[in-house]
């Protein structure tokens, strides 16, 4: 989706009277990387489309509080994109967007409130982002290996 | 005029758990405010990444030592959304009494708490002492006060047998029938009303235009409430959302109070309309792993939670992202402390009752 039919799309949600309940990042990396087996395949349905690794699955949710439905924008992002802020509609939304930017390292242009990085404070820098992510689970399974070649102790 | 920046916090008095506010401010009056948080983040969001998602809602439950048993449950609620476990009925009547029972011990939590910033002692005393006949029920019917670890995918861990949960309700219509004298002096109280009433005044207008939930919204006449969804077996119980419109932090105060004694009627019913016996399925056990997304909402005693999980087939899961209330009120706390008195800042900040370990998880 184009950042101008994406804009449009938030401003009718706001015209509607819905509410911002939530940005979701996923950083999305392969699913059989170190630390998560592949899934069985009765439990990974054909007709799923596949992530694309080294993404992230940006989803924008919006809640109408008469009805409780939920209506939801999703867009794949690479680490090199910048995504436009929602701010101007939504006015909440800097809190989710510096998030955005300090977790994942997301490009977040025209954030109303910008924290300049404060926002967290956090022993790694950019913790989800894919080379994060991939290390944790790298260790993750050296870990399990170490631990499974270690010879059992009789006591 | 020359602008002078105080920092709100990490420590200060009224607040239990570190935040940082930059109050910036031209004399006395509050120009703007710049937080910062990330003194209590725990990454419990990445530990999914090496949790097997059957041993992440202990995880989950530890987001909050005070909305531990609903953290818990909206973890299993999720995770029964993706794999299709249908929950035992007693099970579904069991969490919605715990989630009632979470409120009540939040909100005089929260009540003791808030009376103490404002400087009556005496009535926190009294908020905590009615909190710890609570924690009794919890410890009594879970085994734990604060961490319950009763919550599983698919039900629950442990049953509350039926003369249990009707000496429950007799002991939770004793202690609303003592709140009633608590709440008197919260809402009479003339040191107490000069202290909340016009104070961080938060219309409906701004209500929705922060996207404010839980009390901090209804207190505004903001009509809001994730139970009128009727999930969870909510849409068998007779209740109305709690309703104040003069936006203040004495509106807030009230509908807390309210709410607890709506709480207790709600565990009332759900009693009346559970099925009774011994030895009733209280689990269905889940099968392989999970796949898929899921968005749910529960009513936290602070609002609005939202948790969005994603299995890829795997025992660990692909994400797991909790949306706390705290975190959804933070934009209304910043607008709310423009433009007050410094003196106020404290009472305002409180009354939005902020959970820093939820929202940064």
């Amino acid at each position: 989706m184009d950042r101008q039919t994406f804009l449009a799309r938030v401003g009718e949600y706001h015209k509607e009277g819905r509410r911002l309940a939530l940005i979701n990042v996923t950083t999305v990396i392969p699913v059989a990387a170190p630390g998560h087996g592949a899934p069985a395949a009765a439990e990974a349905p054909a007709a799923e489309a596949a992530p694309v690794p080294d993404t992230f699955e940006i989803t924008w949710v919006f809640e109408n509080d008469k009805d409780a439905s939920l209506e939801k924008i999703r867009e794949i992002v690479s680490p090199a994109d910048a995504v436009p802020s929602i701010s101007e509609f939504f006015g909440a939304a800097f809190l989710y967007e510096n998030e955005m930017r300090e977790l994942f390292g997301i490009k977040v242009e025209g954030i109303n409130l910008d924290l300049q990085g404060q926002l967290y404070k956090t022993a790694t820098k950019v913790p989800f982002s894919h080379a994060a992510v991939k290390a944790r689970l790298e260790a993750t399974q050296a870990a399990a290996a170490a631990k499974a070649a270690a010879p059992v102790k009789n006591s | 005029m020359k602008r002078t920046v105080i920092p709100f916090g990490p420590q200060h008095p009224v607040l239990p758990e570190p935040i940082v506010l930059d109050l910036i401010l031209e004399d006395e009056k509050v120009m703007d405010a710049i937080p910062t948080i990330g003194y209590i983040h725990r990454g419990l969001e990445m530990m999914v990444e090496r949790v097997e998602y059957t041993e992440m809602g202990f995880v989950a439950e530890r987001i909050c030592g005070i909305c531990s048993f609903m953290h818990g449950m909206g973890y299993c609620v999720s995770l029964e959304s993706i794999m299709n476990v249908e929950v035992p009925e007693r099970a579904r009547w069991l969490r919605i009494i715990w989630a009632e029972i979470s409120r009540v011990q939040s909100h005089l939590l929260w009540l003791g708490l808030g009376a103490d910033a404002f400087g009556f002692e005496n009535l926190f005393m009294h908020c905590w002492r009615m909190r710890e006949e609570i924690l009794d029920i919890f410890e009594k019917t879970t085994g734990g006060r604060i961490i319950h670890s009763v919550n599983r995918i698919g039900g629950v861990r442990r049953d509350v047998s039926d003369s249990e949960l009707t000496a429950i309700v007799g002991k939770l219509t004793e202690l609303g029938k003592a709140f009633e004298a608590t709440s008197a002096v919260f809402a009479k109280d003339p040191s107490i009303r000069h202290r909340l009433s016009d104070v961080g005044v938060l219309s409906a207008e701004d209500a929705r235009a922060v996207d404010a939930v839980g009390p901090m919204a209804r207190a505004s006449g903001v009509v809001m409430d994730t139970r009128l969804s009727g999930t969870f077996g909510y849409d068998q119980l007779d209740f109305e959302p709690v309703i104040e419109t003069a936006g203040d932090c004495l509106a807030r105060v009230v509908v807390r109070m309210r709410e607890v004694q709506q709480s207790i009627d709600l565990v009332r019913q759900a009693v009346d309309k559970m099925p009774k016996g011994d030895g009733m399925a209280l689990e269905t056990k889940p099968r392989g792993n999970p796949f898929g997304e899921v968005f749910t909402r529960l009513e936290q005693p602070r609002g609005e939670v939202l948790y969005y999980i994603k299995g890829n087939g795997t025992k660990n899961l692909e994400r797991f992202r909790a949306r706390t209330p705290t975190f959804a009120n933070v934009p209304a706390m910043i607008k709310l402390v423009k433009g007050c008195d410094l003196a106020d800042v404290p009472n305002i900040i409180l009354t939005i009752d902020p959970c820093i370990s939820c929202t940064e998880r």
